[in-house]
Formats: structure tokens, C-alpha cells, sequence
């Protein structure tokens, strides 16, 4: 890994193990490191402790998509879903648990895996990426049950809201559809471009950016970043940040949300921007807050640098993981 | 056993030693010279100057013994002070830890209540922005008002309608029998008895002197 390619890292997803001491971030080259997070945040920590404790390629692509359960890493790039157990990567081995790809329908370009979540009520994994399809795989037995169709471009990201059974899908085509788990079917479709106070034609109509809490949904991209009531499907507060939003999080009281842009945006419900914290890489990716653990609650956030900023107090940046 | 005792007191004399140098050289003076004095052959005069000097460093020796006793009590209650402090201090550092532990928990309720009313309040703006429902419910009554209005007079006006297209209807039919009748008239020359008879179907509003037949 000479500097050049230092150089043109992006990090493109990360996720905290069950435990919260280890950090998994996942790169364009198909790399996934493992860092350490309670040797990098203890009193004594020196610069080894800022590097990971593990790296290996992972797949050919790049990792846009990581995702934790109980015991499991799942990552996906190249159009498949590797799984590694959390307690084999501390032991620095790298070997697959398993590998596995859904049905994709041509079998001549193989679509990008944006977006992956887990249904915790079903036990399924719920996926998201090029060929404008969600597929839905059960954890236990592999298998692919069940295809949702409706999106007309790629899919961004995914959200599930447990309590409804539903899956919130965003895509390039500008649409946020509700699906229902059970039936397969879209519930809803909202197309946020098309309420004026949402839409920045300048940017385009793309939702990259999907989190749901209760009856809320927060949805950015194109258009501007937008808290939406979910019962009455009408925005409620609109964020006036420049920039499109890549990921954003409800956290306590506030909202974090970082795009385009050097910096992590607090933003409070009403629509208010409270803050922006700077950081070291131009433009950011991907957001993750430790809450797994009570000693490591800290937020991290990655974007088009190989450095990821650690946040333990979330005013400032306290200080940089280095891939 | 013997060598740990004696290096006690070698230790011992030695700390001693070092507080009051001439204390124990003292006390060696004044047996020396008890011994000296016991075993004086000089004139009285000098015996009693002895004596007198002998009293002196033994008064000395006191007054050094009276002052450790106080150093050593005022040190006993120094101790005493500090301990006091010290229990003073870790107290309030564990009701300092409880008050923390209970505003942070305080914090997390005010931000919950915060998020709460911010939700409410965001909630509220889009609710502000339709319009007020009484509003609504009276401009629906007014509206369904107009609406039975418009429909009795959409009544009203059918059966005037129809009433006309009856009376009308009448009118083609009894011209149209009265033509017939006079075409048979025409032809068989009959004695105009159908003009009553026509006349009872209109109810006498027409006369037969009116229409005399052609």
C-alpha cells in the first residue's frame, strides 16, 4: 500500500463489533481494517495504537456496506456478501465464514452492494444495491427469500423500522419507498424532489441518505436534508445544510449528519443547524456512534482520506485513526 | 534477636542524636561531673559552684524533655487534624461523584423532554399550516346548504318540466285527433258528433264554436 494509494483511500463504511472495542472500517481497494479501539483510547496509547491491529482484502470491490450482528462482520463489495466472526478477526484470522451472492438476474455485470441492514424480528438481512432490487436473505438458513421490486435506479441505503415491519429504501431515481416485510409489496412511495421545499433541483433528485426512529425519518441527498412524520407523510423541518448528505444518525436530541463538506453537522429537530464540527478528511462517507459500550462511546466518521476521526466528546475531534 | 535490638538502638540514638546534639553530651557531662563533685577534694566554695552548675545542666536536660513532650503531643494532634480533613475530603468527593451521576442523569431526561418538544413543535408547524378545522366544518355546512337549495330548485324545475311536456304531449295528440277526425270528415261527410266528444278530452277549454270544422 504505497502512498499513492494512500492517497486515494476512501473509506466507505465502518462498524463497531458487539463488544464495542473493535472498529472495522471498509475502503475502496476491498480492504477491511480492524482497529482497536480500547488500546487507541487508553491513557497510554502511543501512534501504533492509531493503526489497525488487522488488514485484508476482503473482496475485489469496494466495501460500501458493513454491518455487525451478535458474533458476525458482514461486509459487501462485488456484488456478494461475506460474513467473518468478530471473535476469529481479534484472533487476526481471516478466513470467510461464509459467501454468499443473490439472484441476480443478468448474470453479465454484476450489480454494486450499496446498502445492507438487518430485520432484527425476522432475522434477515435485508440488501440494497445496483440492480434497482432489494433482496431479503434469512441468517440462519442463507436462503434468498424473497425479491421487492419497484425502483426504477439504484438503491442508496435502507432503513427497517421493527415496531411496523417496514423497510424504507432510498434510491438514485429520487424515490423513498415503504415497503411492507410480509407481503413484498411497496406501501409507499414518497418522491421527496417533488415537494418544493425539499427539492434543490441543482443537485438532482438521489436520496443517499436514509435513517428512521419511531414515527420519524430523516432523508438527504439531492435533495435537502429533511426530517419527515412518518404517520402523516408530510416534511416537518428542513436542514439547511449545503452540500449533500451522505449519512445521518438521531442521537439523544440531536440529529449528526455528514455529506459533503468537512465537517459533522449537529443539527437540532426544528431545523436548526447547531453546530459543525470540522474534520481531517474533504468530504465524509460514513458515520457510526459506538453504543455497544459504555467506555468507547465514541463516534467515528470516515470519508475520502484513509484517516477516520475519532469524536469522544462530540464538540471536537479528539483525534484520527490512520488506515 | 540481639543484633535487631541493637541496631533499634543504634537507630535510635542515632535520630536522638540528631535532634539535640548537646542533650546526650549533656547528660554525660553532668554524671562525669556528679562523679568529679562526689570525689571532690576542692574547697567547699567550689563544691557548691559545682553543685550549681550540675543543678543548671539538669534543669537544662528538663526544659529540653518538657519541650519534646509538647513537640511530640502537638504532633498527636496534628495527625488528629489531618485525619479529620482527610475524612472531610473523601466525603465530599463521593457526594461531588453522587451530585455528577444525578445531573447526568437529569441531563439525559432534559434532552429527552428537549426531543420531545421539538418534535411536537415540528408536528405543530405543519398542523398550523392546513387550515383550522372549524373553518372547515362551516364552510361544508354552507356548502351542503347551497347544495339542497340548488337541488330543490333542480326539483322544482324538473317537474315544471315535465308538466309542460305533458300538457304539450296533450296538445300534439288532441291536434293530431282532430286532424284525423277531419280528414274522416272529409271523406265519409259525417255529422260533426267527434267535436263533443273531442271537446270532453280538454275539458271544455276549447269550445267547439272555436275550431268550426274546415
Amino acid at each position: 500500500m504505497g502512498p499513492v494509494e494512500h492517497l486515494h483511500m476512501s473509506v466507505f463504511s465502518q462498524s463497531f463489533s458487539p463488544c464495542g472495542r473493535f472498529l472495522a472500517a471498509g475502503n475502496n481497494y476491498g480492504e477491511i481494517a480492524v482497529f482497536s479501539l480500547s488500546s487507541a483510547l487508553s491513557p497510554d496509547a502511543t501512534d501504533l495504537s492509531q493503526t489497525p491491529i488487522l488488514t485484508f482484502t476482503a473482496h475485489e470491490g469496494p466495501v460500501f456496506s458493513l454491518f455487525s450482528t451478535d458474533s458476525h462482520l458482514l461486509s459487501a463489495g462485488n456484488g456478494e456478501i461475506s460474513a467473518w466472526s468478530w471473535a476469529e478477526l481479534i484472533k487476526r484470522n481471516t478466513k470467510a465464514a461464509w459467501t454468499r451472492r443473490p439472484n441476480y438476474k443478468s448474470s453479465l455485470e454484476i450489480p454494486e452492494i450499496n446498502a445492507m441492514t438487518v430485520n432484527p424480528t425476522e432475522n434477515s438481512l435485508v440488501i440494497g444495491g445496483g440492480d434497482n432490487n432489494i433482496h431479503i436473505m434469512d441468517l440462519e438458513s442463507g436462503v434468498f427469500k424473497s425479491v421487492l421490486q419497484g425502483h426504477t435506479d439504484y438503491i442508496h441505503c435502507l432503513s427497517v423500522r421493527e415496531r411496523e415491519g417496514e423497510i424504507l429504501s432510498g434510491g438514485e431515481d429520487g424515490a423513498v419507498r415503504i415497503w411492507d416485510h410480509r407481503t413484498g409489496q411497496s406501501v409507499h412511495c414518497i418522491e421527496v424532489y417533488k415537494y418544493e421545499e425539499c427539492a434543490r433541483p441543482q443537485y438532482g433528485k438521489w436520496i443517499s441518505c436514509l435513517t428512521t426512529e419511531s414515527d420519524w425519518m430523516l432523508c438527504g441527498g439531492g435533495p435537502s436534508l429533511s426530517l419527515w412524520h412518518l404517520r402523516s407523510m408530510s416534511p416537518t423541518s428542513i436542514f439547511p445544510l449545503s452540500g449533500c448528505q451522505r449519512q445521518a444518525n438521531f442521537y439523544q436530541d440531536m440529529i449528526l449528519s455528514v455529506g459533503e463538506g468537512q465537517c459533522v453537522s449537529h443539527c437540532l429537530l426544528g431545523g436548526e443547524v447547531k453546530a459543525q464540527i470540522p474534520c481531517t478528511p474533504h468530504s465524509l462517507n460514513t458515520l457510526a456512534l459506538n453504543l455497544n459500550s459504555t467506555d468507547n462511546r465514541v463516534l467515528t466518521v470516515g470519508g475520502s482520506s484513509h484517516q477516520i476521526d475519532v469524536f469522544t466528546n462530540l464538540s471536537y475531534r479528539t483525534f484520527s485513526l490512520s488506515f | 534477636m540481639g543484633a535487631v535490638t541493637d541496631d533499634e538502638v543504634i537507630r535510635k540514638r542515632l535520630l536522638i542524636d540528631g535532634d539535640g546534639a548537646g542533650d546526650d553530651r549533656r547528660i554525660n557531662v553532668l554524671l562525669k561531673s556528679f562523679t568529679k563533685w562526689c570525689n571532690s577534694t576542692g574547697s567547699p566554695e567550689e563544691g557548691f559552684t559545682q553543685y550549681q552548675r550540675m543543678l543548671g545542666t539538669l534543669a537544662q536536660c528538663e526544659f529540653s524533655m518538657g519541650k519534646t513532650l509538647l513537640v511530640y503531643d502537638m504532633n498527636l494532634r496534628e495527625m488528629e487534624n489531618y485525619e479529620k480533613i482527610y475524612t472531610d475530603i473523601e466525603q465530599n468527593i463521593t457526594s461531588a461523584h453522587d451530585k455528577i451521576s444525578e445531573c447526568k442523569k437529569e441531563i439525559q431526561r432534559a434532552k429527552r423532554i428537549r426531543k420531545n418538544r421539538q418534535e411536537y413543535d415540528a408536528l405543530a408547524k405543519v398542523i398550523q399550516q392546513h387550515p383550522d378545522r372549524h373553518e372547515t366544518l362551516k364552510q361544508l355546512e354552507a356548502l351542503d346548504k347551497e347544495l339542497q337549495q340548488l337541488s330543490h330548485i333542480k326539483e322544482n324545475v324538473e317537474d315544471k318540466l315535465e308538466l309542460r311536456k305533458k300538457q304539450f304531449h296533450v296538445l300534439l295528440s288532441t291536434i293530431q285527433e282532430l286532424q284525423q277526425t277531419l280528414e274522416s270528415n272529409v271523406t265519409s261527410e259525417a255529422p260533426p258528433h267527434h267535436n263533443t266528444s273531442s271537446s270532453m278530452l280538454y275539458g271544455g277549454k276549447y269550445t267547439c264554436g272555436d275550431h268550426p270544422p274546415v
